[in-house]
């Protein structure tokens, strides 16, 4: 499965996207802390407190990184099935379930790991950066640095999953503008539920809603590699 | 010798449209079988089930003496394709292209790609983009990709396509000699029949999804002896003595011209055995049918020629 993971790795070129992860990691931060500095010393600033400015970062990080999720769905899997190449992929002496897993693996892992890194380099940032600058009010210690780490990881995984829930629509017409717009929705959709929530609304109550559109997406990832075998590719 | 390639009452439907219909196919082990028909007749659709893209509705397949299932995979390790329109991805090289073609394989060794390259004529390209190449260039390029793991079983759908003459003639040479050396079976599609008589040990014809003819190439060419046209004072009493006399088959065509059919006689001994008994030859013109009239008629029904290409 390694291998077959590595082969999608070169087929697509991945690495090209560490450079829009990059390019996303700086906009998103340039823009929260644009906004926290020029609102710091207004009564009614945009950013209080630490706990704000991570659900600024996490929301803008998830938006974007479901959307660049989209785009790499959009590339590794259904740009396969529109120019046909998985005709050829097909021919391979390999289980078609092995190959689709291997795809969908290769982006959910991708997703995952953009949202969790993208978070943790932006809280890292803020960690050293606070004391200098003074983003907002108080301080952030290590120690609730390292308190976010649990929810960093279990909102990179189900954001990661929600991101696979396009599949479902651009598999329907082979269509990558279809994937991506759907990605563009859906990373929206989702995230006006978490920020709607705000400071009052306790996080289980808002957690249940990613959940069942993370478990969404699992079961569409899950359906679209169950019947790959009795599929006619034409 | 052994099928390696067999098809039992395979039918394939696309909602109500029936693409092939009871087709049987049988190739031999070793042999290249021309597989020729009408645009549109179901050659690639037959490709496609044999490599177990498309799943039959109903009927078996069997390669290597294994049925095929539609979860079969492992036998495909041994059959190399190009079905339709080459494919590649765009953004890798050629030498990219076929490096992980073999991986997928399970062929690591990719030493031999570039000599593989070299067979098919494109030389000093391997680091360009396959987005760069032309029609004739990727024709070459999957045919390179179809033979670089070497395969027992080739299918070739159209393989000619997009070629120049010379590459048309390359790759007709390419397939004897992989044949030859390589003893692969290939199953080549065409619906421009000269291109593949020349090559093929064995035709199957296929016409609106059915399976008309099947027959070697040596039993066809036996079957389709030449036709001496002659064209005499008296068609009618020409008739009747070549028939009296030599037991040929002769058919009228008008007054004056017969066609005289399954005869071993030399055209000399015809004309002084009519001269002889008083009929006087102006004319005598040996002809063969070829190969594309013979399945032209057979596709048609005979009722009228119409270009099939």
């Amino acid at each position: 499965m390694w291998q077959l993971v590595k082969l999608e790795w070169r087929k697509h070129k991945m690495s090209r996207y560490f450079l829009s992860f990059l390019l996303c990691v700086a906009g998103i931060y340039g823009f929260v802390v644009f906004a926290a500095i020029s609102s710091k010393h207004d009564i009614n600033s945009v950013i209080p407190s630490y706990k704000d400015f991570f659900v600024l970062v996490t929301l803008l990080t998830n938006i974007t990184f479901i959307i660049l999720g989209g785009v790499i769905l959009s590339r590794v899997v259904i740009s396969e099935f529109r120019s046909k190449t998985i005709n050829v992929l097909f021919t391979y002496p390999i289980r078609r379930k092995k190959l689709m897993l291997s795809k969908l693996l290769l982006v959910f892992t991708m997703t995952t790991g953009a949202i969790f890194l993208g978070t943790w380099i932006m809280q890292g940032l803020t960690y050293f950066l606070q004391p200098a600058i003074g983003l907002f009010e108080g301080t952030f210690s290590k120690q609730e640095l390292f308190a976010t780490l649990p929810k960093t990881i279990t909102n990179a995984i189900m954001m990661a999953a929600i991101a696979l829930i396009p599949l479902f629509f651009g598999m329907r017409k082979k269509s990558t503008s279809a994937t991506i717009t759907s990605a563009v929705l859906f990373g929206f959709l989702i995230n006006s539920t978490i920020s709607n929530g705000g400071a009052t609304t306790s996080l289980s109550d808002v957690i249940v809603i990613p959940m069942i559109f993370s478990l969404i997406g699992a079961a569409i990832a899950y359906l679209s590699i169950r019947n790959i075998d009795r599929k006619d590719v034409v | 010798m052994t099928y390696i390639i067999q098809t039992h009452q395979l039918t394939k439907r696309f909602s109500k449209d029936l693409i092939t219909d009871h087709v049987s196919m049988n190739i031999k082990e070793g042999e290249i079988y021309g597989f020729l028909g009408p645009n549109g007749a179901g050659k690639t659709t037959i490709m496609k089930m044999l490599l177990n893209l498309v799943k039959p509705s109903s009927g078996d397949i069997f390669i290597q003496g294994e049925p095929i299932n539609p979860s079969s995979y492992r036998y495909l390790k041994e059959i190399g394709s190009l079905i339709e329109y080459p494919i590649f991805y765009e953004d890798l090289t050629a030498f990219e292209n076929l490096q992980i073609h073999c991986t997928y394989i399970g062929q690591e060794d990719d030493s031999h790609i570039v000599s593989v390259l070299d067979i098919v004529g494109l030389r000093n390209i391997e680091r360009k983009k396959v987005k760069e190449f032309s029609l004739g260039m990727r024709q070459r390029l999957a045919i390179a990709r179809a033979i670089v793991t070497k395969p027992k079983i080739l299918i070739l759908d159209e393989p000619i396509n997009g070629l120049d003459p010379i590459g048309i003639k390359e790759v007709r040479e390419l397939l004897v000699l992989l044949k030859r050396q390589y003893h692969m079976t290939i199953l080549v599609s065409s619906h421009i029949i000269s291109e593949i008589e020349s090559i093929a040990d064995t035709i199957g014809v296929i016409d609106n999804g059915k399976l008309i003819e099947e027959i070697s190439m040596s039993s066809l060419r036996q079957r389709h002896q030449p036709t001496i046209k002659m064209v005499v004072s008296n068609a009618l009493e020409a008739k009747r003595l070549l028939e009296k006399f030599v037991g040929t088959h002769a058919k009228i065509i008008n007054e004056t011209t017969v066609h005289v059919t399954k005869t071993n006689e030399k055209t000399a001994a015809l004309t002084k055995r009519l001269v002889l008994q008083g009929v006087d030859v102006d004319e005598v013109v040996t002809f063969h049918e070829t190969l594309e009239e013979y399945f032209v008629n057979r596709i048609t029904g005979g009722k009228e020629h119409v270009a099939i290409s």
